[in-house]
Order: structure tokens, then sequence, then C-alpha cells
């Protein structure tokens, strides 16, 4: 692929991102002056993730270093705007929330009732691998957009 | 060991009765407002401390359970504890952040008591910032995009803003009437299958699976499992262990939804 092509691509991936993290935003009733924020992380965070994916990085990796890339923006905004940072982060970060992994596992799990013991076995194997995955990209969400609060508020235990 | 240099005897004005009941019943309404609108356990544990100790106690104590709220507040030789009941209603930042900002006032000194509870009242009636129509088009298009970064083409993208928006109507629709959260998860996963399985009936596109896998993501619980993986991080295991366990119900009622109108409708993904 050239690179006229890829970069199309991210750009294509960035703008739909974008969309994606407004809908959300506004489903999740994020105040109206954070809506362009969402946008601009949605967009930054799936985007750093294509990126890493076309250059063959594994899934899970690729979405932890592009929900970190969130995790500081949001951090970046928050004190900008004097919100909290899950105002910027979590519609950001519902783009790559694993929907369809999690549906497959599902799926799986409901078709292991089949009476058939060979089907049945398949959809063990689809719905386990499909749930370990579901978990672990999840897993690379919350740590990533956590990822400033574990590196720079480390309180000191009171009790 | 004397008591100075105990954190909890800090000095500061003691507090009357009135007024600790006073701080007790809103640092509580605080919480009671953030977990009922989806925000992390560790964010509520910290804005319920920092509300009570600048609304003049010494020393909170919170506990922060998947339906239930728990605080101690402590003042002088004086303490109190209250639970609260709490049903998780739907996600909403925008509660969030005012009682985040209030939080931070009441921290610098900003506000009393008594403006605290108007606050909350003020908080507690905001209507919602977005209009029903707007927000079943923006739901639409949000998984129209989806659809479009699965890779999806344009007929597939049509097909499941149609089936999106119109789910989300009805998801609006049941909600408005009490019915049971789980239930409408089937039913409107259901709707959305079947509009977006016309995709593949009627022949419009190479890829017409992408709509089936787009258009219920409208219902995929993101806040639920975020704040899940993040409290199980932060050492909130039972309030983690609880939301990714109502993700997972959420899911399951997707795939049974959707399951339905695949094989009503005889497409497979």
């Amino acid at each position: 692929m050239n690179i006229i092509d890829f970069i199309g691509l991210l750009v294509q991936d960035a703008i739909w991102s974008a969309a994606a993290a407004v809908g959300f935003g506004i489903l999740f009733n994020v105040p109206r002056r954070a809506l362009l924020g969402c946008a601009i992380g949605g967009a930054l965070g799936h985007a750093t993730r294509t990126c890493l994916m076309e250059f063959g990085v594994i899934i899970e990796i690729s979405t932890l270093i592009g929900s970190t890339v969130i995790g500081f923006y949001g951090l970046v905004m928050a004190r900008r705007y004097e919100m909290p940072v899950a105002m910027f982060t979590i519609s950001a970060a519902v783009t790559m929330v694993p929907g369809v992994f999690a549906f497959r596992t599902m799926m799986g799990m409901l078709e292991i009732s089949s009476a058939d013991p060979e089907t049945a076995s398949l959809a063990l194997v689809t719905a386990a691998s499909n749930g370990i995955k579901t978990g672990l990209i999840l897993g690379a969400i919350a740590i990533g957009i956590a990822a400033p609060a574990l590196i720079f508020e480390r309180p000191k235990p009171v009790v | 060991m004397s008591f100075d240099s105990s954190p909890i005897l800090r000095q500061k004005p003691t507090l009357d009765r009135e007024a600790l009941r006073d701080v007790i019943d809103l640092s509580l309404w605080a919480g009671q407002l953030l977990l009922q609108h989806g925000a992390e356990s560790a964010r509520i544990e910290e804005t319920v401390h920092r509300l009570g100790t600048g609304l003049g106690a010494n020393w909170m104590d919170v506990l922060v359970s998947p339906n239930a709220i728990a605080v101690t507040t402590v003042s002088g030789d004086e303490f109190r504890t209250k639970i609260r009941r709490v049903v998780a209603i739907s996600v909403n930042l925008r509660i969030i952040d005012e009682v985040n900002t209030v939080s931070r006032w009441v921290q610098t000194g900003g506000l009393d008591r008594f403006q605290v509870r108007k606050a909350f009242e003020r908080i507690d009636h905001l209507p919602r910032q977005y209009d029903r129509r707007v927000v079943v088009l923006m739901v639409g298009l949000a998984c129209a995009a989806f659809s479009r970064l699965f890779g999806g083409d344009w007929p597939v993208f049509f097909i499941t803003f149609l089936a999106s928006a119109t789910a989300m109507w009805i998801r609006q629709q049941l909600m408005k009437r009490y019915f049971n959260s789980l239930l409408v998860v089937i039913v409107v996963a259901f709707v959305s299958g079947l509009i977006a399985s016309l995709a593949t009936r009627l022949e419009l596109s190479p890829h017409p699976q992408i709509a089936l896998i787009a258009a219920p993501l409208l219902l995929v619980p993101g806040v639920h499992l975020i704040n899940a993986a993040e409290d199980l991080i932060k050492g909130h295991l039972v309030t983690g262990i609880v939301r990714g366990f109502t993700g997972g119900l959420v899911t399951l009622g997707i795939a049974i939804g959707l399951g339905l109108a695949m094989r009503l409708m005889g497409v497979w993904i």
C-alpha cells in the first residue's frame, strides 16, 4: 500500500470514529462544550489503533496504546476545561469497546447447547477465544485511560 | 501515641448535630448521584470524601457497593453512619460533571451546606440537554459510522442507520414505560436485527453482514464494561465484578435478541 492510500485510510478512520464518539457522547449526555473534545479524542485513539494494526501489531497492544493516547489527551482537556477526565475519555474509548467480540462470545455460548457435539465443541472454542479477547481488550482500554492516574496520582494509603 | 498526629483529629471546629446531619446527608446525595449515573468507584469515593471534609467533617469513610453507599462522618468526638440504597439508572455524564464542580467549590471554601443543598436540588432536576429526536439521529449515525469502520459500503451504512435509529427510538419508548432493562435490550436487539438483515435479504451489498454487526452496537454496555475494568484495576473488586457481570448479561441479551431475529429472517453472520 502506498503512503497516500495509507493516509487516506487513517483520515477516513478518524472521521468515522469521531462521528461514533459524538453519537455516544450524546447518548451519555456529555456536556455540550465537551462534545468536540470527545470527537477529537475518539479520532485520535481509534486512528492510532488502526495505524498500529496496519503495521501488524496485535489488537490488544494496539488498543492499549490507542487508549493510552486517549487517557493523556483526556488529562490535558480536563485541565483545560476544568471537567472530570471521564467527560472526554469515556465516549472516546467506547469506539474501541470490543462489541463484536463480546457478541460472538455470547453467540458461541448459546450455540454450545446445540445437539450435535461437533458443532457444540466448535462453539465452545469460539466462545472461549472471543471471550478472552474481549476481556483482554477491555482491560487494555481501562489501563490505557487510567494510565495518567496510575502514573501521576499515587496516594499514600492513609488507613 | 498522641492523637494530634492522627489525620482524624486535625483541628477543625466540631460540628453541631444539625450540621453533621447535613454533611452526611449531602455527601450521600453526591455519592448517590454519581453511582446512579455511571461514575467509577474511585471517583465516587474521592468526591464524597472531598465534599464531606470540605463541609467541615474531620474525616469521611466511604464504602461504595454496587447498589448502596455507606458513609461515616467524624467530627470531634461525634460520628454518624448512614447507608443509602442506589439504583443505577442510565449513564449521564453531565450530572457527574456538575457534582464534581460542586465538590471542587466546596473544597476551596466557596459554598456552604445550604448552597450545596440548593445546587444538588438543581442538578437532580436537570433536564437532558439533547432532544430525544437528536439522540435517535446521532445514535443511528454513530452505529452507521461503526459500519464504515468495519469496512461496509454506503448501502450498508444506510441500512445500519435505519436499523439503529429505529432501535434507539423503540428503546426510548420502552424505557419511558419502565420496562425491565434486560427485556428492553432483547427487544431492541431483535428489532435492530430484523431491519439490518434486510441488507442481506435484499442483496444490497457484497458484505451485508456488516449491518448486522454494527446495528446493535448502540446497546453494548461500554460504560459498564470500561468502569468494571477500571474498578478492578484500582482495587474495587466487588463493584468491578458486579459491573462486569451486568455488562455480560446485557451482551447476552443482545445476542439472544439478534439471534432470534437472524433465525427468523434466515440470515447468518
